[in-house]
């Protein structure tokens, strides 16, 4: 018993240095729902860093761009040309929602690893990227299954289902199955990825402190720039496939 | 040093769990990473990003200034073919001015070509109405003429006796003897 109460104690001491709280959240009671209220906060950090730079930025637009506005309408520019070339000629009305979608991933994943969230400290959990909770990236996956499913009924009507049953009507299931699958692996993709990402970095810096955990902090903004990118680029697809007139 | 029987640490009981707070360990919040990290990416960030949108900028003043120079071309032409045409205008209104002018003398030279000729025409035919009355006149003097002509043979002829006839010759050589001492 007391080897046991011993061994606990140790398993307890080393709980304590790494203090990894995967799976541990900070609960906030709205009515019947039990919400993650980190990721809120961390969400409504990030809505305000990016409606708070665009109103700052694009309050005085000049003819001639200065620094910040040329900037804003770079990362435009860059969202008009995923849409277009995912989603092709009728682009024009989808890229407030890609650009919605990227803006807010690439933000909430590079919040999670530039910004010192832990010096904040909560009753349960830690603050981390919004990202890093699978409600939200599955949130945003079940917002893009909407986005697409609208773009083709608008588009087409109900000869929108026409599609399950092409090119033959033996690949019904996997077309159905596709409809979930999708929102599936973009949550997952997102999800698993952010999450590896801290945690890694989390572990490395409980076990060296300093300068080791560096290159996979720079990994791990290189992977959360593309897991964003990858994130709207497949939404703008899904909605472009379902979208394109079948051959 | 907490007595734990639960092995596996329960929902409610963390170490770490508490209000909320700030963290003032330096290592668990790794700070000085972050702040490398932030450093570093805006040490090569800044230039790669400056680049980007220095060349997007001069993109747009290039397009701009292209613009612009479009855009004056356009007004220069515009203006040079405003000035055509006004010019081209005033021409045509000289020419319709001078046209009518034109067209005016002419038809009072003809008006009064036409009159003239019109007034010969009178002339003529006043002149034949003349000749005709003239030439109708001359023939009825000319008949009434032989009438009395051969009324007067008539009588001639039958009222003449050989002392008469006699007596006339004589008239006559006599008439033509003073005629002729008359004339010498």
């Amino acid at each position: 018993m007391n080897v046991l109460l011993c061994s606990i104690n140790t398993f307890k001491r080393l709980y304590d240095i790494s203090a990894v709280e995967v799976g541990q959240h900070f609960y906030w009671q709205m009515g019947d729902f039990q919400v993650h209220a980190q990721v809120l906060i961390t969400s409504w950090v990030v809505i305000a860093i990016l409606l708070g730079s665009t109103i700052l930025v694009v309050r005085n637009p000049q003819t001639i761009p200065n620094f910040g506005q040329n900037f804003f309408e770079y990362v435009l520019e860059f969202i008009r040309d995923v849409s277009k070339t995912q989603i092709g000629e009728e682009y024009g009305p989808w890229v407030p929602f890609i650009g919605t979608l990227f803006l807010f991933i690439f933000v909430s994943n590079w919040s999670g690893a530039l910004l010192p969230w832990k010096i904040i400290q909560l009753p349960h959990g830690e603050l981390a990227a919004p990202t890093n909770d699978i409600n939200t990236t599955v949130a945003l996956a079940l917002l893009t299954s909407v986005a697409y499913f609208y773009a083709g009924i608008s588009k087409k009507g109900l000869a929108y289902f026409g599609k399950y049953i092409q090119p033959t009507p033996i690949l019904l299931p996997i077309n159905i199955l596709e409809d979930f699958t999708k929102p599936l692996s973009l949550s997952f993709r997102l999800f698993g990825n952010i999450l590896a990402d801290e945690l890694v970095v989390v572990v490395l810096v409980s076990l060296v402190p300093l300068v080791v955990p560096i290159p996979v902090m720079f990994l791990g903004l290189f992977t959360s720039g593309i897991q964003a990118l990858i994130f709207a680029t497949l939404a703008a697809a899904y909605i472009g496939e379902s979208m394109e007139g079948h051959h | 040093m907490k007595n734990i029987t639960d092995p596996f640490p329960c929902l409610g009981y963390w170490p770490s769990a508490g209000s909320f707070g700030f963290n003032t360990d330096i290592l668990a919040t790794n700070p000085i990473n972050l702040s490398i990290v932030i450093g570093v990416l805006i040490f090569f960030g800044k230039g790669v990003l400056s680049d980007l949108l220095d060349n997007r900028k001069q993109r747009i003043l290039r397009t701009i200034r292209n613009s612009e120079e479009l855009r004056e071309g356009a007004i220069e032409q515009l203006e040079k073919a405003q000035a055509r045409l006004k010019k081209v205008e005033t021409e045509a209104d000289r020419f319709r001015v001078n046209g009518y002018s034109e067209i005016e003398r002419e038809k009072l030279n003809l008006i009064n070509s036409i009159y003239t000729t019109l007034e010969q025409l009178e002339n003529y035919k006043n002149e034949t109405i003349h000749f005709e009355q003239q030439r109708a006149i001359n023939q009825v003097r000319q008949r009434v003429l032989q009438q009395a002509l051969q009324g007067a043979l008539g009588t001639l002829n039958s009222c003449l006796n050989n002392e008469l006839h006699f007596r006339t010759i004589a008239a006559n050589i006599g008439m033509f003897g003073a005629m002729k001492e008359k004339n010498n």
